[in-house]
């Protein structure tokens, strides 16, 4: 039986997004777990892994957030294919590489089926580099990984049975890829495979770049030494500190650049549709709408203040 | 007398913008020292502080990057306004205090009229630093923006660029520190000054990024720089790190909103471009170009400046 578990804050998505996907794969047999949050996505995420191993015949338990939406055809006869290797210990849809870092994204991504939609400015849809295998790049294959991205994850019965989320961590960022290097740890694949999910979410990846911070200092603390290439690099740690800085700083001077470059785009756009506007006003008036919209939407920012004045919330030590 | 310094690597750029700057705001006894460029910008700005050096009668020196156009026709009013403060060494139109790097942009800031027009995405103006919340000029600050410095006599004579930094960024940032520590003041004025650039603020992200790290082994640990207070240094380093990361993240998933916002808004201009009602009234907006480019090529009224 292939089981599918959700920790769920906000019923609507859930019915919207997981349950739809759920709704669609599952098979008569197949356990539904719609669990409501118990606090952290790691608690949450292990009282789900304490439900599926209480079943005998459990195949697989499918983890996934509630706003993920499993879409296509033959998804459990895919588990269960990608299972039938006893050494696979945790599926996804994306994953990647060469990663050092709860920052999964960094490294050598082998696979994106998946189709970010996200609702800012009247919404739309991202689609990864393999959501259409056809027009993917000549790097997206399936296969073995570091890691794979928690929003839709496939857990064989052993990893239900011994492995689980630390709670120490946080509240939830780097959950998926320390679960990973656990699994991985334990002699267990992770993989990826043929298929995909829409994952319905903010353009933003985290509102309070603090929290993820501080996630990711506790998984690079956990696994330096224990894993290679995780958590640590080349250098002294007074090299490193100035180097993380410079990076910093220049990726904050990026994230500036971008406001002088949307507001660029926009007085060009603003030209055509101006000068369109002495022959045709009346079409204009929705398109010049929409650009306030988007100028309006990108004057909130993420809070980097704390980084400016150097605020430190978290400390760590050896 | 105040004289005026450019360092040139490339005359082009100097000719067509800092050039004209210089001509709008000097005065009938301005020096102007316009040299190539040799070595590190330390070493050649350097050479321009010599040259200034020598002139008994020098009220300030004004060291103008290539790219930079002066534009305030009473901008020696504000220089000397701002000298009238003896312990006054450096100004600029924009700058940091509370700096702790390179990106002096991230200290508390004091910003003057500084915009930035570019050829981009159809070319245009902007304010050169529009994600700041700046003090207005005058303000005592710990740097300024190197597009524009302005020494004071003593400083040209007893102040020299760092050689040493040699990956073309900070040597500003450098130079004020230097001033700051041997007690003198920096100060913003309030000026007008536009800078030609790309919208991508950095050419060469390595070569800013050795910099950066340069000058903070150069500079931790004395003042003025900013204590950074995070413990020891692998707790910096962990810090550092994923605030990297998290910036970079934050920075990519901004990139992307835009290009697909912008990408919808093309499609709608699209859309009501390529409509009926446009393509039957293309005549008369091909009309309306062809008396708008003869107006254009009227003489311009007795007295009305051009600009770029």
């Amino acid at each position: 039986m292939i089981a599918f578990g959700s920790s769920i804050t906000n019923p609507d998505i859930y019915r919207d997004c997981a349950r739809r996907g759920i709704t669609t794969v599952a098979e008569p047999d197949s356990e539904v777990l719609a669990l409501r949050s118990i606090g952290s996505i790691f608690a949450s995420y292990n009282l789900l892994l304490e439900q599926a191993a209480a079943h005998d015949d459990l195949e697989a338990l499918v983890l996934l957030h509630q706003d993920a939406e499993i879409v296509g055809a033959g998804f459990c006869d895919t588990v269960r294919r990608v299972l039938a290797d006893p050494e696979v210990g945790v599926i996804g849809c994306v994953g990647a590489i060469g990663i050092r870092s709860i920052a999964w994204w960094d490294g050598s991504v082998a696979q994106a089926s998946f189709l970010h939609r996200y609702p800012e400015h009247g919404g739309g849809d991202l689609p990864a580099f393999s959501w259409t295998w056809d027009e993917a790049p000549p790097y997206a294959r399936v296969g073995e990984v570091d890691s794979v991205d928690g929003f839709v994850i496939v857990l064989s019965p052993w990893v239900v049975r011994n492995i689980r989320f630390d709670e120490s961590l946080g509240q939830l960022h780097g959950y998926d890829f320390d679960f990973c290097l656990q699994v991985r740890e334990a002699g267990y694949k992770v993989v990826t495979a043929d298929f995909k999910a829409v994952h319905s979410h903010s353009l933003m990846p985290f509102v309070d770049p603090e929290s993820w911070v501080q996630a990711h200092i506790a998984v690079a603390e956990k696994w330096d030494g224990r894993m290679p290439g995780v958590g640590n690099a080349t250098g002294t740690w007074l090299e490193r500190a100035r180097r993380g800085e410079a990076m910093r700083d220049a990726a904050l001077l990026v994230d500036h650049a971008n406001e002088l470059l949307l507001e660029a785009q926009l007085r060009e756009l603003e030209r055509a549709l101006e000068a369109m506007q002495n022959s045709i006003s009346w079409r204009i008036t929705r398109p010049l709408r929409q650009i306030r919209d988007v100028r309006e939407a990108f004057r909130a920012r993420p809070n980097w203040r704390r980084f400016r004045t150097g605020a430190q919330t978290g400390t760590t030590t050896r | 007398m105040i004289a005026f310094g450019i360092s040139i690597p490339d005359p082009d750029p100097y000719l067509e913008y800092a050039k004209p700057g210089i001509e709008l705001v000097s005065e009938p006894d301005s020096l102007v020292l316009a040299f190539s460029s040799v070595g590190t910008a330390g070493r050649s700005l350097n050479l321009l502080l010599d040259a200034a050096a020598t002139h008994d009668d020098l009220e300030a020196l004004v060291l103008v990057h290539t790219f930079t156009q002066l534009d305030d026709p009473s901008f020696c009013a504000a220089v000397r306004r701002a000298f009238a403060d003896p312990n006054v060494a450096v100004a600029g139109c924009a700058g940091a205090s509370g700096v702790r790097s390179l990106a002096w942009w991230e200290g508390r800031t004091s910003v003057g009229d500084v915009i930035l027009r570019y050829i981009d995405h159809g070319g245009g103006e902007l304010p050169a630093y529009p994600w700041l919340e700046p003090a207005p000029p005058p303000q005592v600050v710990d740097t300024i923006d190197g597009c524009v410095m302005v020494l004071s006599p003593w400083a040209t004579r007893n102040v020299r660029f760092d050689e040493a930094l040699r990956f073309g960024h900070g040597h500003d940032l450098d130079y004020c520190l230097q001033v700051r520590a041997a007690g003198r003041t920096v100060t913003t004025i309030d000026t007008r000054v536009i800078i030609h650039r790309s919208l991508d603020p950095i050419e060469d992200w390595d070569t800013w990024l050795e910099a950066h790290v340069q000058l903070a082994a150069k500079w931790e640990g004395r003042a003025p720089w900013e204590p950074l207070e995070l413990g020891d240094e692998r707790t910096r380093a962990r810090r550092a790190e994923a605030q990297a990361e998290a910036a970079r993240s934050v920075s990519y998933a901004r990139r992307l909103a835009i290009d697909a916002h912008v990408a919808e808004l093309q499609r709608t201009v699209d859309e009501a471009a390529g409509s009926l009602s446009w393509r039957a009234t293309r005549p008369l907006r091909e009309i309306n170009q062809l008396r708008r480019a003869q107006q254009a090529r009227r003489p311009e009224p007795p007295g009305r400046r051009s600009t770029l």
